[in-house]
């Protein structure tokens, strides 16, 4: 249900990447344009070099910045690419000389710049996709490694399949652009295409996931899904870089595609930056510049190969000391956007707002009643809900260790319900088991009438169980409304008919709205777990399970929790299911506690009931007297 | 059946060089998970110095030694240089660095070197061969078995019962726990990079033995399949990277003798290349566990 | 022997000590009980070197040795037997205690695997196998064996009984016992609150982040409301 908010949201992530992507382009232009003023072909060679680069540079950015994956296998697509158009695009009569062999009757085929480069990017982009399969599978080191088998795979095929690509000699005579403007175009539209993918569902969830790998899926996220997009659309890119490249230079060869090419690219990303849109085009920048000074001061010296000098030096120097690269997390569009909320907070705040400007209020009524804060969250639909959250009968081995040995609880819609036990009794990995992290042998976890045994943690996430994590498991580099917000996302995509608030409410109701536009890893400690929670509450789940809320506060702090933890349930409509050591916390917060020891339930009932129960005490505490058998 | 046996002494005597250096890529990254994509520039260090020797008429007896000496020395450095500094830091800026490095070295060597190959003598016996029973060999391929298998006892030896071997192992597996032992992580880790170094030089006397020349760019072309087997085989499984790198030489060779004839057999290496895509699509953790539980 | 004063330490971003103070005796055996998530553990690596205090001293001997490197610690006497023993698992038994006598001479070292030997006859007799392989309760045995290799003045030990059979259990603290009256100082973090503390001559209960109570540790043994001090209530 679009609401005027969500409409005026996506409206300004647009603006931002159009005006961010503008921006950047703009100073291209006149940077370009005052550099060949004077001085002849040479510098305009380099200002098409640094088009072509800023448009693969995009390509990385969007996939490696987003996805935290290190990929060397790129540069493959932009040389399949290339060739592509060379072999469609060189007249047939030249091909009748240089390439007599070709197979798949290629030698007649004979394309215009358009009709090439397109094919030559469609036919590179199918190839990436199919490939982007078993890297977004795959993931983290086994990925990389993947990039690089692929990169070394294409590029022994283009050497060896002279038939097809007249090996390592290359093939000229590509007819060439007569003009720059299809490399300002794509140069523009790579900004573009990466400052919006971001804004994209795709991205943000691609970052969360790069952001922390657990985390994502525990709000919903299949991250196989946004890697694999991530890959698809940087190959594009790329691809349509190398498909450009031939055309401007008129000749292809594998000595333009090999991994110290690769490298230099990777170093563009780098130094500025990599995780920013803007830091990758600072990076491609200072890179292609610093690399063409140094040639021509190399050049004016005698000294050879300066440029793979600075180069070593550049990357090294900002590993060794500004490891995020020189801007870090800074970023246009992301000033952009702290600008355009603190300013809407600053007239949502004044006198004359009315309320009706608010979007909360273009909601449905339940959502209106959680917002004025009158307790009882509870919408239409909530109460409706699953049921509750039953475990039985649990039983997880680890070798031949037995962590829990036919545990079982309930949790009712709206009960808090708390989990105790000594060190070793299996509280984290009945939860694991509750959230899909670990397999269990045997036993079943139901939410209502649905079988959540044997689902993974993304889908037990959007069935409607929220969890947190005892680590405090964040989206740091992203700022705190982000956080919330990518939850809200997820329940609006894969939660529908549940979704009961807003993000604003849940950053207010946490006292959030102060910071939210600052990044989550620079908040204190207790605002971070109380974020980590919202994040949470955002999934409108039907029960939150909270990992120690309070590990490492002080008695005050854990006594505010108490209230905290219950109105934010409260406010979304869910149970509760909370573990902690701090037994003062959870006798005040829980409606009801189970005890754990050895994997098996000990004791159940109200706190006070707990409080004189020896069994829990004696599980604590051990015998009290060594001689007395248990 | 004697083409066979060849083909194995063959794929045998590549993988040992693969096999030295895979094994140092993975002690390396036992102590401190970094995968080293500077590794290789050892065996580049190596040639220069054997080529500064050899215009100075040194002996291979001297010139080998001197090889080995010359990697342990850089492999410290690096650790000194550059790679303390990003200690504890994430995967991807340890890799990066040790991107910055390689590349480094291949400028420094082009400026204050040069850029072309120089070429010097082998020892002269490397291209000899025997024959037994009616199958010809190759004294180098021999030689590099041989003495393959003993730095590999060795350095066993080393690991099993030398204290500095079993601290370095300790460290490997819980690096906090070991300096509760009172282990010093930095003289932990400048040890298990002097023991690559020395793998290493002993990977670089065999191949200069058999391609005298020095060139920037030398060590790159080991690089790739060393850093390959060493992932094949479980990043800091020793054993993995022994049988990653003899696997890999073997894989080479074999692909290349029994693939048809045309075309399939000048795309060898793409083969290996996607057999390698395969294997991580199908086992990303490499072919001997390794073991890693994030806690959550 | 060892004085903690005014500690605040972080594990992650978790504050999970605040301003605690406490003291060893030397020949004491001192036990440290309370839930867990109470700072326990993280009392024992600030102390054992592992984590870096936020603020306060940490006094071995009247040496300052706040954030020193663990190896030095260990040379300054000072050994810890690890929360989940964190032996190695791919080295032998032998190996384990070899590399735990990398502060000793070789001499020393011989004589000190020699006594590991007899005081442990189950560890000599699984001597070449992978430590991996053991059960709980050799493996225990195996972590305090080689905290011992270092002949420390202070053994520290992280719940030693985790996950233990009780017949272990009873192993474990008659081994502590045996420590004691050797004459070796003691700081013992543990779950069995009551059998540490009747142990003990001295004893801490922590709740988070900080001491609840301290006391001679047979009269906090004897207390009926110990565990209402694990709850939030109780004085210290």
């Amino acid at each position: 249900m679009p609401s005027s908010g969500l409409s005026a949201e996506r409206a300004e992530r647009l603006g931002r990447s159009a005006i961010a992507s503008g921006a950047m382009f703009a100073v291209t232009v006149v940077a370009a344009t005052v550099y060949t003023s004077s001085g002849g072909a040479a510098r305009d060679l380099l200002v098409q070099e640094l088009l072509v680069n800023i448009v693969i540079v995009m390509g990385l950015q969007v996939f490696i910045g987003s996805t935290g994956i290190l990929s060397f296998g790129h540069l493959a697509f932009a040389q399949i690419a290339a060739y592509g158009v060379a072999l469609t695009a060189i007249p047939a009569a030249t091909k009748v000389g240089t390439l007599p062999d070709i197979p798949f009757g290629l030698g007649d085929v004979e394309l215009g710049p358009v009709g090439a480069t397109v094919v030559a990017v469609v036919a590179a982009t199918i190839l990436g996709a199919v490939i982007g399969v078993a890297i977004a599978r795959a993931g983290g080191l086994a990925a990389t490694m993947i990039t690089l088998a692929v990169l070394f795979a294409v590029d022994q095929v283009v050497k060896n399949w002279q038939e097809m690509t007249r090996g390592a000699g290359g093939l000229s005579s590509v007819p060439r652009l007569t003009t720059n403007t299809w490399l300002w175009l794509a140069a523009l539209v790579a900004l573009l295409v990466a400052h919006v993918f971001r804004e994209t569902r795709a991205g943000r969830f691609a970052v969360a996931a790069r952001d922390d790998e657990i985390a994502a899926p525990a709000i919903g996220i299949n991250v196989f899904w946004p890697r694999w997009t991530a890959w698809v659309v940087s190959v594009a890119l790329v691809a349509l870089a190398g498909a450009l490249r031939v055309q401007m230079i008129g000749s292809t060869n594998p000595k333009q595609y090999t991994l110290d090419v690769g490298i230099l690219l990777l170093a563009m990303l780098v130094v500025g930056g990599m995780r920013t849109v803007s830091g990758a085009f600072v990076g491609t920048a200072v890179i292609t510049i610093g690399n063409e000074a140094a040639r021509q001061i190399g050049d004016t010296h005698e000294i050879e190969r300066l440029p793979e000098l600075f180069l070593g030096v550049a990357l090294l120097i900002v590993m060794l000391l500004r490891p995020g690269g020189l801007l870090g997390d800074a970023d246009i569009a992301a000033w952009l956007q702290r600008r355009w909320h603190r300013s809407r907070r600053r007239e949502a705040a004044s006198p004359g707002a009315l309320a009706g400007d608010e979007p909360a209020s273009d909601e449905a009524p339940a959502r209106s009643a959680a917002s004025s804060g009158t307790g009882s969250g509870w919408g239409a639909d909530s109460g409706s809900g699953s049921g509750a959250l039953v475990v039985r009968d649990v039983v997880v081995r680890f070798g031949g260790f037995r962590a829990l040995d036919g545990a079982a609880l309930r949790v009712r819609p709206g009960e808090i319900v708390g989990l105790i036990g000594p060190n070793g009794a299996g509280k984290t990995t009945l939860f694991n088991v509750v959230n899909g992290l670990v397999a269990e042998e045997s036993g079943t976890v139901m939410l209502g009438d649905r079988d959540l045994s044997h689902d993974p943690p993304h889908r037990i996430a959007r069935a409607g169980l929220a969890r947190t994590f005892q680590n405090l498991r964040l989206f740091g580099t992203q700022s705190v409304r982000e956080n919330v917000a990518l939850a809200a996302l997820a329940a609006r995509r894969y939660r529908p008919a549940r979704v009961t608030v807003e993000v604003d409410d849940l950053l207010a109701q946490a006292g959030l709205l102060a910071v939210a536009e600052r990044r989550a890893a620079t908040l204190d400690y207790g605002n971070q777990r109380r974020l980590e929670l919202a994040r949470a509450a955002a999934l409108s789940p039907e029960f939150l399970l909270l990992d120690e809320p309070t590990s490492g506060m002080s008695n005050a702090e854990s006594l505010a929790m108490v209230d905290h933890v219950r109105t934010t349930a409260r406010h979304v409509g869910a149970g509760v299911l909370v573990i902690d050591h701090d037994l003062a916390f959870v006798t005040r917060i829980s409606d009801h506690i189970v005890a754990l020891a050895e994997g098996r339930v000990i004791a159940e009932g109200t706190p006070d009931e707990i409080a004189d129960d020896h069994a829990v005490a004696e599980a604590y505490l051990g015998r009290r007297d060594a001689s007395t058998p248990p | 059946m004697s083409t066979f046996v060849q083909t194995i002494v063959d794929g045998l005597g590549r993988g040992s060089t693969y096999a030295l250096l895979a094994l140092g890529i993975s002690v390396i990254f036992g102590v401190m998970h970094l995968v080293n994509f500077a590794h290789a520039e050892l065996i580049t260090v190596g040639a220069y110095l054997a080529y500064f020797l050899s215009t100075r008429d040194i002996n291979w007896w001297v010139l080998a030694p001197a090889i080995v000496v010359s990697a342990i020395v850089a492999s410290v450095a690096t650790e000194r240089i550059a790679f303390r500094w990003v200690r504890g830091s994430s995967p991807f800026t340890m890799l990066l660095t040790s991107f910055a490095l390689e590349r480094l070295s291949h400028a420094l060597w082009q400026v204050f070197v040069s850029p072309t190959k120089k070429s010097f003598a082998g020892p002269a016996w490397v291209f000899d061969t025997f024959e037994v029973g009616g199958i010809r060999f190759e004294w180098m391929d021999v030689a590099t078995i041989a003495v393959t298998a003993l730095v590999l006892a060795l350095t066993a030896f080393v690991f099993r019962r030398t204290l500095f071997g079993i601290a370095v192992r300790a460290a490997s597996e819980d690096f906090d726990a070991a300096r509760l032992m009172g282990a010093r992580a930095n003289r932990v880790i400048a040890g298990a990079f002097a023991f690559a170094g020395f793998l290493a030089g002993v990977a670089a006397a065999l191949i200069l033995m058999r391609s005298p020349s020095a060139e920037p760019a030398l060590g790159s072309d080991y690089l790739i399949k060393a850093v390959v087997a060493a992932i094949i085989g479980g990043l800091g499984s020793f054993t993995g990277a022994v049988a990653g790198g003899l696997a890999l030489g073997l894989a080479e060779v074999m692909l290349r003798g029994y693939l048809p004839e045309g075309v399939w057999e000048r795309l060898t290496d793409a083969f290996v290349f996607a057999l390698i895509a395969a294997l991580f699509i199908v086992r990303p953790q490499g072919l001997f566990t390794v073991r890693s539980a994030e806690r959550v | 022997m060892l004085r903690v004063e005014h500690l605040t330490a972080r594990y992650g971003a978790v504050v999970a000590l605040r301003d605690v103070s406490m003291h060893v005796d030397e020949g004491d055996l001192v036990a440290v009980v309370g839930p867990n998530g109470a700072g326990k553990s993280t009392l024992l690596n600030t102390v054992a070197g592992l984590l870096k205090p936020v603020n306060g001293k940490v006094l071995l001997d009247g040496t300052d040795v706040t954030g020193a490197d663990p190896a030095r610690l260990v040379r300054a006497g000072l050994a810890l037997v690890p929360e989940h023993r964190r032996i190695f698992r791919d080295l032998t038994v032998g190996e384990n205690l070899q590399v735990a006598g990398i502060t000793a001479s070789a001499a020393d070292r011989r004589l000190r695997l020699d006594a590991a030997r007899q005081r442990f006859p189950i560890l000599d007799s699984r001597w070449d196998t992978a430590a991996g392989h053991l059960s709980g309760g050799e493996a225990q045995q195996l972590a305090i064996a080689r905290a011992l290799m270092s002949d420390p003045k202070l053994v520290l030990l992280d719940e030693p009984t985790l996950g233990l059979s009780p017949v272990m259990t009873d192993v474990v603290f008659d081994l502590l016992a045996e420590l004691h009256e050797r004459g070796r100082t003691v700081l013992l973090v543990e779950q069995n609150a009551h059998r540490a503390l009747a142990l003990a001559d001295r004893g801490y209960v922590m709740r988070p982040g900080e001491i609840a109570a301290e006391g001679p540790g047979a009269e906090l043994a004897a207390r009926d409301d110990l565990f209402a001090t694990y709850l939030g209530g109780g004085v210290g």
